[in-house]
Order: structure tokens, then sequence, then C-alpha cells
């Protein structure tokens, strides 16, 4: 008989805490973005990147993937239809849904309670003018994935709303990704400063943005 | 047939009656003719004439039968008026309904809460309209020189067959006035009603659906201003001192100053209950404009020690101490865990249980705890107030203004009559709204800031500053012999600050061997009645418990509650049983019955029943639950109530299903914790409330149906969900569940 | 000063424009039938039509307003002919009543979007909107009712 029988809202979280990253030192098998998507490799030769370096570049991803699967960026990038809410993700109170362009359905659309800022004070809606989930046909789902899965989607234009590695790195800027760092009253902020997430995510890419190993 | 009696004067009407269950007079008005400003259908005010305190006649026939009680969803403004119109004979579609004002020697106690209107109005209202139906047929007898018993009447019109004469009621209402008020009215046969049992719509359904102002928050008036109280973090707590210089100086801010609610030794009464006793008070001229200045405050608080309360009681004045500590739930669960250990008070004993015990092949112990529950009323607590040096006038949404009234005559030092209280509908009431310190606040904020001032309470405001549904916990024991007879039983229930055990009530009666025993700890936690106040965790606990009980003896869970009352019935143990067995086994047949109880489950579901009596009606529920994605879904219910005369049926079976919804929801969601005092769930976010999809998809509502005179409807479905659902869990999950609320996991869905 | 079209009415006003409409519409407006229930978008009380969407009024600021227009109840439709304010007299929806007005908006947009709304499109667009006395079964049903009759155009 504990407190917390009385309230408990809290998401029995499950694969949120896969987050240790065990990150070894053999990265023979380690799959690059470039030689994994055989005819988005041309496109990238072409690109000044730099060297690739598969430590350099997981290493950075640690870095990356604890930012990206933080509650202020996982919560929007759920595994089903519904968003999350709060630092424990649980399923957002009253069940938003998706809708086909991310924007919600109905009477539940996004913007019927995200505002274009936050609305001051404790346990209110944090508000962005483009406040959405990725749309239903490229669900860009965070929830759940391991650093090799999430990293494997994060560079596959398929999966990551038809973005090059140059759109890519201009989207550590997107409008939306800093909203993370601006939530409004008393939210926990991601695990580090959003220059050092960019400067990571850029670290990441630039060195052959390299999967983790899978565990 | 029941027949009237009445003391009558010459131009005054006079009822006096002795109510089921409480002693109360209803006094009727007297026959004065009235002006009333009247804009209702277009009709333009005029003359009319009040045949008594619950009807109005006028010249042109427009019926207005006024409701004496405050609707808070209950639908006591169409259901009241409803009984009026049966015995008065008119045609309801033509009937205008209008709050009644408070005044509680014309028009009764006016209370909204225990489930009693109707039982408290049912006899003085058919009255009321027997009465003045009959005056009107003398009026017209006198008029048309024919004998009063040849006079029919129907729908508000009056009929003198052999002559062909007829008249409206509003042709002869003021002669009606003018006449000796009659005696030994006989009232209708209750086969003969055609408005009563019949669905009436709501009264008010067209202005609920367009956003007409009708709750307290809507109300306005000249020159009013809004008022904030910046009450303490945390129970226990007081402020120290404060700095309101930023506060002042934000826009529209008029004042902001502290009130006391109430002096030193003022002698509370039971429903005096107020939270803080001294208050900071932000006033200004717009509500977003308060709300922005008073997080501008600059506040000390401070532990506020132990208090002495003065409570009035029958017995003269009495002190009570409030513990001061600042209480978290887990120590308020561990001190549960002491208290339950120690020796109790005994509440009833029947027979030898000590022995029973003793000798008893087979012991099953189970206890159940519960949390505190906030009201959450959907308009948060508010009232406008406008004192000035000689008068009051208040305004706002309040269960029993009868019984503040006292309180602020005290307080403000004004005589009763000087004290206006107007009643608007509420949104929402489950008993927060029985508690008037509101008003007491709004009307020393008013006299302070010498300006008419509505109080507004914010959610969170509303959720940490409750008068809430106390913690409970209850231990059950039963003793089996050897062949698995039920042979003693044994409650000993405690709380926080208040035992929730009703010792007169099943199965008590029902069990040669009995024991029932309550404990308290005392707590600053405010708390109060809560729809079905102690029925709402008795129903849980008891009912969760005669289930395990039946599967132990192997039983079926009906047909054990059956046989108990059986006995209950034929050879009752002991005094003062509240219940009526049979017409709690009733409840029990009719959803065995309707629920197909006997016949297998139909997949997917899983099943629990409970039936629970209060408030002079039973209810029983048999519960359909499954398990969507993990998460408890009670998809079906089959509800079966005996309320007697059900007033309005359409009405009823609303009420019925949306008891049924609340009971689900706070079985499996609803709970206030504490941490240092501080209450931790405080809006919607934290605290959940049932939504649309976690509803069932069908409620099937059945009544039995019989002519005992109308009991409660808006608690006693209540409580047994919350034991139906328990049990239905249990058969979903092979787990029995002994703490509220049941949600599974801590997952949110 | 600011400019707000509500309910096809221009008003002119001189507030704050970060006060939230609700207090605008029923401090400023006297527009009331729009209800304050928790402040913070959980219990959709508060629903107005903002450019036909299903907007929180408590948390949406009144600059948001400006040159869209605003429909609250009481400009829903003249004397309750709105489909669903008709089905929910027919069907006696209300209990207390608080909270109706903000589930007939919420259910406007939804019949706008839908006009033959399944259970699950009915749960998920009135998921946001709270009855605490518990009369879903019935709303439910009202919209329902209201998307045969052939509701939507009006919305």
């Amino acid at each position: 008989m504990i407190a917390n029988q009385f309230n408990g809202h809290k998401h029995e979280g499950t694969l949120r805490s896969v987050l240790v990253m065990a990150v070894l030192m053999l990265i023979i098998g380690f799959m690059a973005f470039g030689s994994t998507i055989g005819h988005k490799r041309k496109v990238m030769q072409g690109k000044p990147i730099a060297a690739k370096d598969s430590v350099a570049s997981v290493k950075a991803f640690e870095k990356v993937y604890a930012v990206l699967m933080s509650p202020r960026c996982m919560n929007c990038h759920p595994a089903g239809d519904v968003p999350l809410q709060g630092d424990d993700s649980h399923l957002h109170a009253m069940l938003p849904k998706r809708g086909t362009d991310g924007k919600g359905v109905y009477a539940m659309k996004c913007m019927n309670c995200h505002q274009p800022t936050n609305t001051p004070g404790l346990h209110t809606p944090p508000g962005n003018p483009n406040w959405h989930l990725p749309p239903a046909d490229m669900k860009m789902v965070f929830e759940g994935r391991s650093p090799y899965e999430l990293a494997k989607q994060l560079v596959d234009p398929k999966q990551n709303g038809h973005k090059d590695i140059k759109k890519l790195k201009e989207h550590a800027d997107d409008d939306l990704v800093l909203a993370g760092w601006n939530m409004g009253e008393a939210r926990t902020l991601p695990p580090m400063s959003h220059a050092e997430f960019k400067k990571a995510w850029i670290t990441w890419l630039n060195t052959g943005a390299f999967a983790p190993k899978e565990q | 047939m029941e027949n009237l009696k009445t003391n009558s004067s010459r131009r005054t009407f006079l009822k006096t009656s002795l109510l089921a269950g409480g002693g109360l007079m209803i006094h009727f008005s007297g026959l004065a003719k009235l002006v009333l400003p009247h804009t209702e259908g277009g009709q333009a005010a005029e003359q009319w004439t009040e045949i008594n305190g619950y009807v109005k006649i006028s010249p042109k026939n427009v019926i207005t039968i006024l409701c004496p009680n405050p609707e808070f969803g209950q639908n006591v403004m169409t259901s009241l008026p409803m009984i009026v119109a049966e015995e008065l004979d008119v045609d309801w579609k033509k009937v205008v309904v209008e709050m009644g004002p408070h005044d509680n020697v014309k028009l009764g106690p006016q209370f909204t809460g225990g489930s009693n209107s109707m039982r408290m109005y049912w006899k003085p209202l058919r009255e009321a309209g027997a009465t003045a139906r009959h005056m009107l047929k003398l009026a017209a007898a006198e008029t048309w020189s024919v004998p009063v018993d040849e006079i029919t009447t129907r729908q508000g019109m009056l009929y003198h067959d052999k002559t062909s004469k007829k008249a409206t009621y509003g042709d002869v209402a003021a002669k009606a006035a003018g006449m000796p008020v009659p005696k030994g009215i006989k009232l209708k046969d209750v086969k003969d009603f055609n408005v009563v049992r019949k669905s009436q719509k709501n009264v008010e359904g067209a202005k609920l659906v367009s956003g007409k102002p009708l709750f307290g928050l809507d109300y306005q008036h000249e020159g009013m201003l809004i008022a904030m109280i910046h009450h303490p973090p945390a129970f226990g707590m007081t402020h120290k001192s404060f700095d309101a210089t930023a506060t002042r100086k934000m826009p529209g801010i008029k004042d902001v100053f502290t009130i006391k609610v109430y002096e030193d030794g003022f002698a509370q009464g039971g429903f005096d209950v107020r939270t803080f006793n001294d208050l900071i008070v932000v006033v200004g001229k717009t509500t977003w404009e308060v709300m922005n200045a008073r997080k501008k405050l600059v506040v000390e608080w401070m532990p506020i020690g132990d208090v002495k309360n003065t409570m009035a009681g029958r017995d003269g004045k009495r002190e009570v101490v409030v513990p001061g500590a600042l209480e978290s739930t887990t120590t308020q669960l561990l001190k549960m865990r002491e208290y339950e250990k120690m020796p109790a008070q005994q509440l009833r004993k029947d027979g030898d249980p000590e022995t029973a015990f003793k000798n008893a092949a087979q012991i099953i112990e189970r206890s159940y705890d519960a949390p505190f529950l906030a009201h959450n009323c959907m308009e948060p607590m508010n009232f406008f107030a406008h004192v000035t040096d000689d008068k009051a006038l208040l305004v706002g949404p309040v269960q029993a203004p009868g019984w503040t009234e006292p309180t602020l005559a005290k307080v403000l030092n004004l005589p009763p009559d000087k004290i206006e209280i107007q009643m608007t509908r509420m949104g929402g009431g489950f008993g927060r709204r029985a508690y008037g310190h509101y008003l007491v606040e709004a009307a020393l904020i008013s006299r302070k800031a010498k300006a008419p001032v509505k109080l507004i309470y914010s959610r969170e405001d509303d959720t940490t500053y409750g008068i809430y549904r106390p913690m409970y916990t209850a231990t059950y024991r039963a003793a089996l012999d050897a062949d698995k007879n039920l042979i003693a039983f044994h409650v000993k229930g405690g709380g926080i600050p208040e035992h929730a055990i009703h010792a007169n009530r099943f199965p008590a009666g029902a069990v040669d061997h009995y024991l029932a025993e309550g404990w308290e700890i005392p707590s600053n936690i405010t708390i109060g009645a809560f729809r079905a106040p102690r029925s709402n965790f008795n129903a849980a606990a008891e009912q969760c418990f005669l289930d395990e009980l039946a599967e132990a003896m192997g039983k079926d869970p009906i047909a054990l509650r059956l046989e108990l009352l059986k006995r209950a019935k034929e050879n009752p143990v002991g005094k003062n049983n509240e219940y009526d067995a049979d017409r709690y086994a009733g409840v029990l047949e009719l959803v065995r019955e309707k629920s197909g109880w006997n016949s297998a489950v139909p997949k997917p579901f899983k099943r629990g029943v409970a039936a629970y009596f209060c408030h002079n009606s039973y209810a029983a529920h048999v519960v359909d639950l499954v398990l969507k994605d993990g998460q408890p879904y009670v998809e079906r219910v089959f509800s079966a109530v005996d309320c007697g005369i059900v007033i309005n049926p359409d009405a009823a079976i609303n009420m019925v299903q949306g008891a049924v919804v609340d009971g689900i929801g706070n079985s499996l969601y609803g709970g206030l914790t504490h941490k240092d005092g501080v209450v931790q769930e405080q809006n919607f976010h934290s605290y959940r409330l049932i939504r649309m999809h976690e509803a069932p998809k069908s409620i099937d509502v059945s009544f039995v149906q019989n002519d005992i005179d109308p009991t409660g409807l808006g608690e006693p479905p209540f409580p047994p969900v919350f034991g139906a659902v328990a049990n239905a869990l249990y058969k979903a999950t092979g787990k029995r569940h002994y703490q509220q609320p049941f949600t599974l996991s801590n997952s949110r869905i | 000063m600011i400019t707000l079209n509500i309910n096809q009415k221009t008003y002119k006003l001189d507030l704050d424009p970060n006060t939230p409409l609700l207090w605008v519409l029923r401090d400023h407006v006297g527009l009331v039938g729009t209800k304050y229930g928790c402040g913070v978008a959980q219990c959709g009380a508060c629903v107005v039509h903002l450019d036909g969407e299903a907007v929180r009024s408590c948390v949406t600021k009144a600059s948001r307003a400006v040159g869209k227009k605003v429909v609250t109840i009481e400009g829903l439709s003249e004397n309750n002919s709105h489909p669903l304010q008709k089905t929910w007299l027919e069907l006696d929806v209300s209990q207390c009543g608080y909270c109706q007005a903000g589930q007939i908006m919420s259910a406007a947009v939804l019949l706008r979007e839908n006009k033959n709304p399944t259970d699950q499109d009915i749960n998920d667009a009135m998921a946001g909107n709270i009855c605490r006395c518990g009369t879903y079964l019935r709303i439910k049903e009202a919209i329902k009712f209201a998307a045969a009759a052939g509701s939507g155009e009006k919305v």
C-alpha cells in the first residue's frame, strides 16, 4: 500500500528505458548510411562531407539518441497514433489522434489547444505555430527504437520525410525541433543544450552517419 | 386515496406536515396577489394570483410553477413541478417553471442533497396541486352556480357538462384566491397519473444548448468586481506575511486585503466547514486580470499548528482540536495501519461474534482502502455577493441555502430577513455545494471591498481547497463453519477523519453473530458529503468482500445475497435493520433477469455484480468488462433500481446512466493524494476524470415497478458501481483489487 | 484595442491582446455560454469555433482571433436549429448542462468533417470534452442522430 497506488498515472516504460548504449569499439559490421542505400549513395558522394569516422560518428550519435529519445522529442514521435505526454511519456490525456496530416482530427486538432506560443502557467499546452505529429504516411517513430534502428531510420529518406543529408543538417534548426528546448513552465529540457545537440547531430552526419551496432 | 389535512385562515393557507424521516415542517405561502415581471413566452408582466407557494396562475391562464429546490443536474426543476402539474391537472407543455427564491418559510427546506428532493416534496407538492385545483373548482362552481362535484377539470380547463360551461383556470384564478382553503382534498390515484410517470423534457434544455446565462459564474450585476482568494498551498499552513506591491500595480486591480472567515469562538454548524480561515483576497475588474495579478503576490507561509475550532452542537458548544501536521498520503496510510490494530468503538453487536470466530472452521479476512476524492464539479465554486450596511444579496450555485443563511446572518450581523439568497443553476454539486463557506467568503469580500463582488475559484483552487470524500479503510472478516455456512460477520472500519461504517445495513440482520466497529483519525484535511457519503466506500468494500465470500462458500454471488436477504426477512437478527429485504432482493432479481446472469457470460466479457441500499432506494448493477490494451474497460452495464414511483422515467434513466459512468470513473481513476499537506492532483491533467471513450457502450436501466412513494435516485445507483467493477475486474484478471482506484497499471489510458 | 468578429458581429475591445478568448467572451463581450472548466485545455467546456476549428478558448489568446471568425454556442444557430441542438433536446442529453455547450461545439466540427461518423470517430472527436455528470452515452447518440438527420451542411 503505497501512495502512488492512488494517483499513479505513470507509464510503465518498456522500450524507453533501453537507453543504455553500449557502444562498442568494434565497428566492423556497422553499416554506414552511404553503403546501405545504394541509389542515394551517388547523391551523397557529391557532398563535401568530412571523412567517414565510424568511431566519432557512433559517439556523436550517442548524444543525438539521448536527445531524440528524451520526452521533449519522443513524445511527438510515438509508436502509436496518439502522442505522449510528460516526463514519463504516458499516452496524451484525451487521446488525440494523429490524423492523416499529423495535425489531429475533428475537434481534436493539435492547434485547438497548442497555441502558436507557450501558454503561461503550469500544465498548460506548450505552443508552436506548426505543432503537429509526423503524418500518417511518414510516422518517423522514435518511441521504442533502438539506437541502431533510429540511426538507420533517420537517414532513410523513405522514413525521414525525404530528407537528404543537407536537409537533415538543416533540420537541426527546424522550428519544431527548437521547440523541444522551449516547452513552457516546469517542463524538463532535453539532456543537453540545443547547441550541443546540433554539434553532435552535424558531427554524426558529417562523419558518415554510422549506426551503433544492433544489440 | 389520500386525504389532505389543512389549517386555514382567511387569507392564508398553512399546512404543516411531518415529513418521513426528519420531522421537517412544510409551510405553504399565503394567498397573496403578487406582481412579478414575467417575460417567458412573450408574456408581458401582469398581475399574478398566487394560489399557494408553488403555483401561480395568471388571468391569461399561464401556469407558472415554482421549483423550490436548487438544480444541479438531478432534474428537480422539471420533476418537482411535474408533481404539482399532475394534481393541478394542467397541460404540462404549457407550464412555465421558475426557480423559486430562497425562502425556507414559504418553500420548505430547499435542500438539494441526500437524494431527498422527491421524498420530501412528494406529498406537499401533490397536496398543493390538488388543493389549488379544488379551489379553482369551487370558484367555478360559485361563478356558474352549480354544485362543485359536477365540475371536472382537464388540462387547465374547468368544465360543467350539464350546462356546457367551460372556463380556463385563469378565468377564475382571482376568485379562487379569495376562497377559504378546503379540507380533506383527495389526491389522484396513482393509476390516473398522466404527467408523472411519463417522460417529460428538461425545462431548461433549450436554454442549455443555446448558452443562455443560467449558472452562478454567468451572473452579472451592475458594477460587479471579480475576487479571487489566494489560499495556503498546503493543509496545515497559513500566511505569515505577504507583499502585494506588484499585485496592486497590475492592470484592473482594485484592492488586496485579508479576510477572516470565522472570528475566534464562532460556533460552527455541521455544514460550516471551511478549509482555511485567514485568506488573502485580490479584487479587480475582470477575471483574467485578477488571475494574473494574484500570481504576483509574494507570500510567506507558515505552519499554523493545532487549531481549536468551536463547534455548535445540540448540547451546546464544544471545542475540537484540528491537528496541524502537514500530511502525506504515505503517512496517512501508515497511520491507518496503526489505528486498525487498536480497539475501536463498537457500533453494533448481535449474538456472540467472538466465540463464533473462535469456533470457525474457516475465517476470511480482507482489507480495503480508498482515497480522498474531490468533487470536481464542472463549474468551480463561485458566488456573487453584494453586502451593504443593512442588507445582503447573494446569488449563485448552492445546494443548501437554508443552512448557510443563519451562518451569514451571524457573520454579517444582519437579521436573516435582510439576507436574500438567489439560487442559480449549478454546474454540478455532488455534495460539494452543501458547504456554504464560499458564500460567507464572498459576502465578507463584498463588505470589505464595499462593492458587488463575484468570488471565483480557479479549477486549481476548487481542487485544492476542497471538502473531500474522506480517506477510508475497512477490514471485513467472515467466519464459516465446517459446512461453509456463514456463522459470523465482522467489519471494522476507519478513516481520515471519519469511518464509513453503516452498522445497521446489510448484511447486518442476516447473520447470527455480527460485529461492527469504527475508528477515526483526526486530520486537517477538510471532508464532507460526496455523492452517497460513506455508502460510496461501503458498497465497494462490502460488495467485493461478499463476492469473495460467495466464492469461498462455493455459491453464486447473487444467490448468496438472496439467501442472506431471505434470512433477514424471515428471521431478522437484531434491531434497527435499515433496509427492506424484499426490495433489496427485488433489484438483485431484476438485474439477474435483465443481464441474463444465469446464462453463460457472452464473450469476451467478464462479469461482476454488486447491489446496495442507501438513501431509501435500492440499486444493483451487473458490469461486463473487457481488457483493452491491458486496461479495464466496462463495455456494458445492466442496472436495476427500486426508488418507488419513477417520476420522470427518461430523466431517471439518464440519472442512473450518469451515476454508472461516474462510478466507473471514480473506481478506476479517482483519487486525491497529499504530500506535506499539498494536494498533488491540482487540475484535470493529473486528476483523471472519465472521458467518452472510457464510458460504456450501453447501460441498460430497469426500474422495479411499484406504487411506493418516491425515494432517492441521485445517489443510490452510484455506490454499487464500485463493487461491480471490482468484481468484474477480478474475473478479468484473476486478481482481487483491494485498493481504489482500481487502475491496473500506472498507465494513463 | 483589438477588433474581433464574434458570431458575425464586430467588436472593438480595449483589452490586453494576451487575454484568453474565453475571458474576452465572458467578461468583455458578455457571451457566457462558453464555460470556464479548467483553464488548461483539459475539459473542453470552453470550446468555440475559430475559423471553424474547435479551439479551447481558455488557452487561445484574443490576439490569435484577430482577423478570424469566432463562433460561440450563442452563434451556432438561430433558435436552436442546428441539427445537434435539435437532437440534444430530442434526447434530453443534459444533466447539469455546464459542459454541453462545449460538447456541441466539438461535435459540430466532427459532423462538418465527417457526415457519417462511427463510434470510434465520435470517441476520437469528443475525448477532449469532459462531462462530469456522465451523459456520454446520450451525447454519442445525439451526434449519431444528428448525422442521420443529415447534418453538417450548416455547420
